[in-house]
């Protein structure tokens, strides 16, 4: 679903962001993306999304090489992607059912349709019944997760996250993984870029290790770090 | 049943523009005193030469073209008596295209003597020093100018024999016409200069809109809007800025004619002609408002294209 081949990122007299990463994420796979902050994993993000352009190498989305792709088709390739921000992005001056809906109004989807859908998945991140809700007058995790309700809302087959626990408490931030993990169940393929390394131990799940822009490591799944304390608790 | 990708496609971008068209209304009215504002200055913008347009047009259609204002009165050589005079006004009544009559020195010694009030004076003359005089009326057949008969009709005049001097009235005529033409000329340039402006004032207008926005442009090409969905609401918010401000400019226009129109009927009335008043019909106004819409859409265009290029070349939207 995702592939890197030998990627690197410069950024014009600045140093390297990434330098020669190679990996490849199967569709239906959940990775976690860690390191130090200032190794490469928003660059890596942004590779995906098309925000930059790879300085050398290729990237490859659903089989799409990024490489080749035109400026006109890059809204294509992003409707395939659902993308959560650290900061959550969402828009102030707009009711939750505006701020979810917006990819379906992208798409141009039927109103009634748009609806039915909204509620739908404002049930699955348990948020039932704040579709009037000003996002600002929401807690930090109900932000946090009308942000995977508008990312998942379209279905894309792939789901991105930058840092999505970055201001949760521990226990928040357990239930929002959980909730990426059911979502992988149903065959989302999910990048998850974090540097909470108990949380993502906990989850045992494959982690690419990125440090000063290279891939360092890629564990995989199931037995993440040898000797971990906490065992998978589901 | 299958509905066709093209009927599809053709349905997606229907409710696209029923989405934008709905976001730019609840924008302009999610701030209704900076969208009065704009719409104010706008309509000011364009009531200018709207006004002026509709003072030049009714100066126009004034009835310019009487027979008398065409008259040449002919004032005949002093030792040209009634015989001569009525000779010459048999040759001008055998053209086509004027008629003439006497004006004896007695008549014309009488009407000095009404209007002027110089009477006395005249007394003071042994002999009456005013020669026979014709008055001349052109008679312009179909589809021929007044000035030009009124010009051929002058200089035959001057070449015969018995005539001192003419005096053409229409002289005066072709200068108010002269300076309705230079109104006209004016008005293209007012239009082309408030034009301009209704158009930047938009611009500017959408181009902070745009800043302001920013986030969700972002956000919005993010989940895989293109350029033109993310332009669409912005031009269509130009659109109802040139359409309201045209609006307003002919809310104006009319109230400013209600209150001109008795004073203007007064003073015609002086100068014996009928004022008329015209206003701006259905379909002018139509095209007025149309007219603003478009303006508006062009000045939001611009705005956004260029704010759309200034944020991909920072990297905030994709690739360049």
């Amino acid at each position: 679903m995702i592939t890197f081949e030998h990627v690197s990122k410069r950024y014009p007299g600045g140093a390297s962001a990434l330098l020669d990463v190679n990996f490849h994420i199967d569709a239906g796979e959940m990775v976690f993306l860690t390191g130090h902050s200032g190794a490469g994993k928003s660059t890596l993000l942004r590779l995906i999304l098309m925000l930059e352009k790879a300085s050398g190498g290729q990237v490859a989305v659903n089989g799409l090489n990024l490489s080749n792709i035109s400026a006109r088709q890059i809204p294509q390739v992003r409707r395939q992607i659902g993308m959560i921000f650290q900061d959550h992005k969402l828009l102030s001056d707009k009711t939750v059912f505006d701020n979810v809906s917006l990819p379906l109004m992208i798409a141009g989807l039927r109103y009634a349709e748009i609806r039915k859908r909204v509620r739908v998945v404002l049930d699955k991140v348990g948020l039932t019944g704040k579709e009037k809700s000003w996002p600002l007058t929401l807690s930090g995790g109900e932000q946090q997760r009308v942000g995977i309700a508008r990312a998942i809302v379209s279905m894309p087959p792939v789901l991105l996250a930058d840092e999505p626990t970055g201001n949760l408490d521990p226990q928040l931030s357990k239930e929002l993984f959980g909730l990426f993990r059911q979502l992988n169940a149903q065959g989302v393929t999910v990048l998850i870029a974090s540097h909470d390394l108990a949380l993502i131990r906990s989850m045992g799940q494959r982690v690419l290790v990125l440090s000063s822009g290279r891939l360092i490591d890629d564990l995989p799944a199931v037995m993440p770090w040898p000797g971990k304390g906490e065992a998978d608790a589901d | 049943m299958r509905i066709k990708p093209v009927r599809r496609r053709l349905r997606a971008w229907f409710r696209r523009q029923l989405y934008s068209f709905f976001s730019s209304l609840g924008t302009l009215l999610g701030h209704r005193l900076a969208t009065m504002m704009t719409v104010l200055v706008l309509g000011i913008a364009m009531v200018l030469p709207l006004g002026l347009y509709l003072a030049v047009s009714n100066l126009r259609a004034l009835d310019l073209q009487q027979d008398e204002w065409g008259a040449i009165t002919v004032f005949l050589n002093i030792d040209i008596d009634e015989k001569g005079a009525a000779e010459l006004a048999r040759v001008i009544n055998g053209r086509a295209d004027a008629s003439a009559e006497t004006v004896s020195p007695q008549q014309g010694m009488e009407e000095f003597r009404q209007a002027s009030g110089f009477g006395q004076v005249l007394d003071l003359f042994d002999d009456n020093p005013l020669p026979w005089v014709l008055l001349v009326t052109p008679q312009p057949r179909d589809g021929q100018e007044l000035g030009v008969v009124v010009a051929t009709l002058d200089a035959w005049l001057q070449q015969q024999d018995a005539v001192d001097i003419t005096q053409v009235d229409h002289k005066w005529l072709q200068r108010l016409s002269g300076l309705i033409e230079l109104g006209q000329a004016f008005v293209m340039v007012l239009s082309v200069m408030f034009s301009l402006a209704v158009f930047v004032v938009v611009a500017n207008t959408i181009r902070l809109d745009v800043a302001n926005r920013s986030e969700e442009i972002q956000v919005l090409s993010l989940f895989g809007a293109g350029d033109s969905f993310i332009r669409l609401p912005f031009l269509y918010s130009g659109f109802w800025y040139g359409l309201l401000g045209a609006l307003f400019a002919l809310m104006l226009l009319s109230v400013s004619v209600l209150y001109l129109q008795q004073p203007l009927e007064d003073l015609l009335d002086a100068y014996g002609n009928r004022l008329e008043m015209k206003i701006p019909g259905f379909s002018c106004a139509l095209l007025i408002l149309l007219g603003g819409g478009i303006l508006g859409l062009l000045g939001a265009w611009i705005s956004v294209q260029q704010y759309l290029r200034h944020l991909k070349r920072n990297g905030m939207l994709g690739r360049i």
